[in-house]
């Protein structure tokens, strides 16, 4: 059953810079990558999702409920990162949280204490004075802290230590375990990769693919069998490149990058955004 | 209808502006009072004669015969009138069109509270702060008439006076609130919000020098509240509040209605 569903979704902000014809779909308990270089289209769509836009033409909808018309009750499962975490300067952590809490009448299931000892956030401090990493883990928490259904997250790991960026890839696993659906937004193909079941690719805004994680992996890396003189260069190499020896063997692999990929669907034209 | 974490938080963003100027007001008005005094109006009367032009233009006229006369030609001309317009300006620009323009609308919008409710918050948060200061305003006023001149204040008359300045603060927080809603940028929210009423807050000054500028009259809201019309309770001054508070309604119905469509770049 697919829970987030856009259909034909346009909009046009001239100069080819807008979202044109952009359907995709996300199931009941699915992790979905959506991928694209900057300026694609990926945080116009996600605020179609959010009810921040209407659309020009095509439809949006959450759980079977219009995103624009009926915003207040889809937002009412919904967990959301933005793209660009802007929250209220004047508060500090404790309070802004305390505020998003009664703000959206959360009651006492919050999941706040457990998500700050895992992410390791000291909210006392000012947001105004809180490093661009402190800020992206309180929008994490307030994200998450009321246990939604439906997580929509626009680039969450920016700013994120490598530690951190793992332990919230093992927040968004356990999550999806749970059945929770899962729409994240990412310019990096690993990112994605670790974490979700699907992904789909935007470029200039139209969709270019969506596939299945394992088989975007499949098609986009790259395997070489290399064969050393003796086994300790062998065992060196691998080491130093990340193969698998075996023997004088070692079997390389490589990614592509974001950028090859999209050139590889492009037939080589060369993504200029 | 509204959210009551969201008023709170507002309301106490609200608090250091109205400390701020219900000091301001406290000192004004009070000294203004104080100075009601046969002997000293000889010499503003006298300055009102020597630069008619000037003093008019602030409000202020000579022959300015019983206490609440007094009052209106030296404090509802300018002081009273420009306090409140400022907290309007500042705060209805804060209260939607800065949390747009800077993305922190996100917290807001991206919870379960419809549109309509954020706006009618924010509003409700505006008219609050006026609703406050014009009361502190009626208290500071009835507390100095009365204990320096017990008895020579129209109570009554200064009850409608000040529910006209009431009316005519909350059509000036309607056009700040208007366009709060209407635009997504701080800077052409405060142009508007804040330009609108000083171009027509200019434009009352020229009427009241007189002569051809008076003509400025028929282009300026402000003509709607007229001070010594009320305390004589003609007729046409007291139509003007409630045609001040009608257009507020409006003003403010249609921010809302605006803010609820309008998309969001957050």
């Amino acid at each position: 059953m697919s829970v987030i569903k856009i259909e034909s979704l346009v909009r046009d902000y001239g100069n080819g810079k807008g979202v044109f014809d952009v359907s995709f779909h996300v199931n009941q308990g699915e992790a979905f990558g959506f991928l694209g270089p900057n300026g694609a289209g990926k945080t116009t769509t996600i605020r179609h999702l959010m009810g921040f836009l209407k659309p020009e033409s095509g439809t949006c909808t959450i759980n079977g409920l219009d995103c624009w018309s009926e915003r207040d009750k889809v937002q009412a499962r919904l967990g959301y990162i933005p793209g660009e975490i802007s929250f209220f300067d004047d508060m500090s952590g404790t309070e802004f949280l305390r505020f998003i809490t009664e703000y959206r009448k959360v009651g006492t299931q919050s999941r706040k204490e457990e998500l700050l000892e895992r992410f390791e956030l000291d909210p006392g401090s000012k947001i105004k004075k809180m490093s661009k990493g402190m800020k992206q883990k309180l929008g994490i928490i307030a994200a998450f802290m009321h246990d939604p259904d439906i997580l929509i997250l626009d680039e969450p790991t920016s700013g994120l230590d490598p530690l951190m960026q793992n332990r919230f890839v093992n927040l968004v696993a356990e999550e999806k375990k749970h059945g929770k659906t899962i729409l994240m937004s990412s310019h990096m193909f690993e990112e994605v990769e670790r974490t979700c079941d699907r992904i789909g690719i935007i470029r200039k805004g139209r969709m270019t693919a969506v596939d299945s994680a394992a088989t975007l992996r499949e098609r986009h890396t790259r395997r070489y069998t290399v064969t050393l003189e003796n086994e300790t260069d062998a065992k060196a190499f691998a080491t130093d490149f990340g193969g698998i020896c075996n023997g004088t063997n070692v079997t390389v692999t490589t990614k592509q990058s974001l950028e090859e990929i999209f050139m590889n669907y492009y037939g080589g034209e060369k993504n200029d955004e | 209808m509204m959210n009551k974490a969201l008023y709170r938080r507002e309301m106490k963003g609200s608090i250091k502006l109205l400390i701020i100027f219900g000091a301001i007001i406290t000192l004004y008005v009070s000294i203004i009072i104080h100075m009601y005094d046969p002997q000293m109006m000889k010499t503003l009367d006298s300055f009102a004669e020597i630069m008619p032009e000037l003093m008019a233009s602030v409000g202020m006229k000579a022959d300015s015969a019983t206490l609440l006369g007094f009052m209106v030609s030296y404090l509802y001309g300018f002081i009273l009138l420009i306090f409140p317009m400022l907290f309007c300006i500042l705060r209805g620009n804060a209260l939607i069109a800065k949390y747009v323009d800077k993305g922190s609308m996100v917290s807001l919008a991206a919870a379960p509270v419809k549109r309509h409710t954020i706006a009618f918050t924010q509003m409700s948060v505006l008219v609050s702060g006026i609703v406050v200061l014009i009361f502190y305003i009626t208290l500071i006023e009835l507390i100095c008439t009365g204990s320096s001149f017990p008895g020579e204040a129209d109570i009554t008359a200064l009850f409608v006076l000040n529910f006209g300045l009431l009316c005519l603060h909350l059509f000036i927080g309607g056009i700040c609130f208007l366009s709060s809603c209407f635009f997504s940028d701080t800077r052409y929210s405060l142009a508007s919000g804040a330009g609108i009423p000083a171009f027509m807050y200019v434009l009352q000054m020229l009427a009241n020098v007189g002569g051809n500028a008076e003509k400025a009259k028929y282009f300026t809201f402000f003509t709607l509240f007229d001070p010594d019309g009320i305390i004589a309770s003609e007729n046409n001054a007291i139509a003007g509040i409630f045609i001040l508070l009608a257009g507020a309604v409006v003003l403010y119905a249609s921010g809302i209605m605006i803010f609820k469509r309008k998309d969001l770049y957050i």
